[in-house]
């Protein structure tokens, strides 16, 4: 802008109270010498013009509507949380909920809603039914359980108990035991002795190829009386008795 | 424009974690800081982009706010126009506002840009003329230079005292002045040249 004088302004006050005279804050001699200073300069005057037109442009303009989004926009993405949404659920009351309503519907409801399926009912019916028919075949009666004692002295009473007939029953077996084999013993002493058998002739037989086999494997054949003696008791036989089972025993050596 | 009691608790609940709060000043300010989006800016997508953004850096900034160094209106449009610098420098405007008479391009045949405005003949419903008048003078708007722009869109869509858009633009208040009134004389001239073309 030309820095000159015209009716006692300079161009550069003129462009300082130009915003003023247009907002009409200008008043008295300031205002006549403003308007003066517009008449005769050929810079200044044009400005005026063109800045008064500028400002009715720029008032002629509305406000414009931001997106209905914008909002919602904002607060994702500054806070991350939907708030529209917490708006709509925030009158709601939130009652309150006790720890047992809080169990039944952590853990009871789930197994309920389990329960009630037709298909788990069907197989707990046939599963009761089967333990039923099973304790009724076992002899197993509601009034026995009933009558079960379970206090500790009870407890370990039964306990002594059970293991008393234990111990009674292996000791009567034992005696079982040896009184057989101590019969058995007199039964092979009174009964004649058997001739050995024979041995096979295997020159002609194609079909023992598999024992011909293990003899060439294991090199040396040989069979030994073993005299055994079997202890059987004082009440059975006396300690004097010479008279031994003879046992007959074959052996195999292998020689590396 | 606003208490300034009443703006000191709001942001003092923000700080502390209430959300209402917070959304009570994205309610207040989003239509003020769109709006000055869109008039710099020029296009609606780029204006709710940048108000977003604004947004976010208040939401981080928030705590640094000091109501005795001003209004939060003042606060909340440096903030703005701060990012509206960065956004300016960035899409490279300023090649296509240094001057209303040069070309955009170097080439010979290439319009001056006050002819690249779109011709707005008058048509005959009147709402829809003043539509395009807007629309005219919208695109004007965002022909002139940053610096020009800025300041007129602060006083005159914005109406900020020339107290406050110096503390915004920080620069003294004759400056301010000075740019509103070159701004207001540059859009004149576009769009008179426009309409005389037209006519």
């Amino acid at each position: 802008m030309p820095d000159h004088t015209s009716n006692g302004m300079q161009c550069n006050e003129f462009d300082v109270l130009l915003t003023d005279a247009l907002d009409g804050v200008l008043s008295g001699s300031q205002l006549d010498r403003f308007q003066a200073h517009a008449q005769t300069c050929k810079a200044c005057g044009p400005l005026l013009a063109e800045a008064e037109a500028g400002r009715s442009w720029l008032k002629g303009l509305t406000e414009v509507e931001p997106p209905a989004n914008l909002v919602a926009n904002i607060l994702a993405s500054t806070t991350g949380v939907d708030t529209q949404r917490l708006r709509a659920t925030a009158p709601q009351h939130q009652p309150h909920i006790s720890w047992l309503e809080h169990v039944r519907a952590l853990l009871l409801e789930p197994v309920w809603a389990t329960v009630r399926q037709p298909r788990f009912a069907m197989s707990f019916g046939m599963a009761f039914f089967a333990l039923s028919v099973g304790l009724t075949v076992a002899g197993v009666k509601p009034s026995d359980i009933k009558a079960i004692d379970l206090r500790p002295a009870a407890v370990r009473r039964a306990y002594y108990n059970a293991h008393a007939r234990v111990v009674r029953y292996v000791d009567n077996a034992r005696a079982v035991y040896e009184l057989q084999a101590a019969l058995r013993g007199i039964k092979r002493n009174l009964a004649p002795a058997e001739p050995a058998p024979k041995p096979k002739d295997h020159k002609n037989d194609t079909t023992q190829q598999p024992e011909q086999k293990q003899e060439r494997n294991y090199s040396q054949t040989g069979e030994q009386l073993i005299l055994a003696r079997a202890r059987l008791g004082p009440s059975v036989f006396d300690s004097s008795n010479p008279d031994l089972p003879v046992v007959s025993v074959t052996t195999y050596r292998r020689f590396l | 424009m606003e208490d300034v009691q009443v703006v000191a608790m709001l942001v003092r609940r923000c700080i502390a974690g209430d959300a209402a709060a917070w959304e009570e000043i994205v309610q207040t300010y989003n239509r003020r800081i769109y709006n000055i989006c869109y008039r710099f800016a020029g296009s609606s997508d780029d204006a709710q982009d940048l108000t977003q953004e604004v947004f976010i850096k208040m939401y981080r900034t928030l705590p640094s706010y000091d109501h005795s160094k001003g209004a939060f209106v003042t606060w909340v449009t440096t903030i703005t126009r701060n990012l509206l610098v960065d956004h300016f420098r960035k899409t490279k405007q300023d090649r296509m506002t240094d001057s209303m008479d040069t070309t955009a391009s170097d080439h010979e045949d290439a319009q001056p840009l006050s002819e690249q405005i779109p011709d707005r003949s008058a048509p005959p419903d009147a709402r829809v003329r003043s539509r395009e008048v807007s629309e005219t003078v919208h695109a004007a708007l965002s022909k002139i230079s940053p610096e020009l722009r800025e300041a007129v869109i602060l006083r005159d869509l914005q109406d900020m005292d020339y107290r406050e858009i110096a503390a915004v633009l920080k620069v003294p208040e004759g400056t301010v002045k000075s740019r509103i009134n070159r701004g207001r004389a540059e859009l004149a001239r576009l769009l008179q040249r426009t309409y005389r073309q037209v006519m």
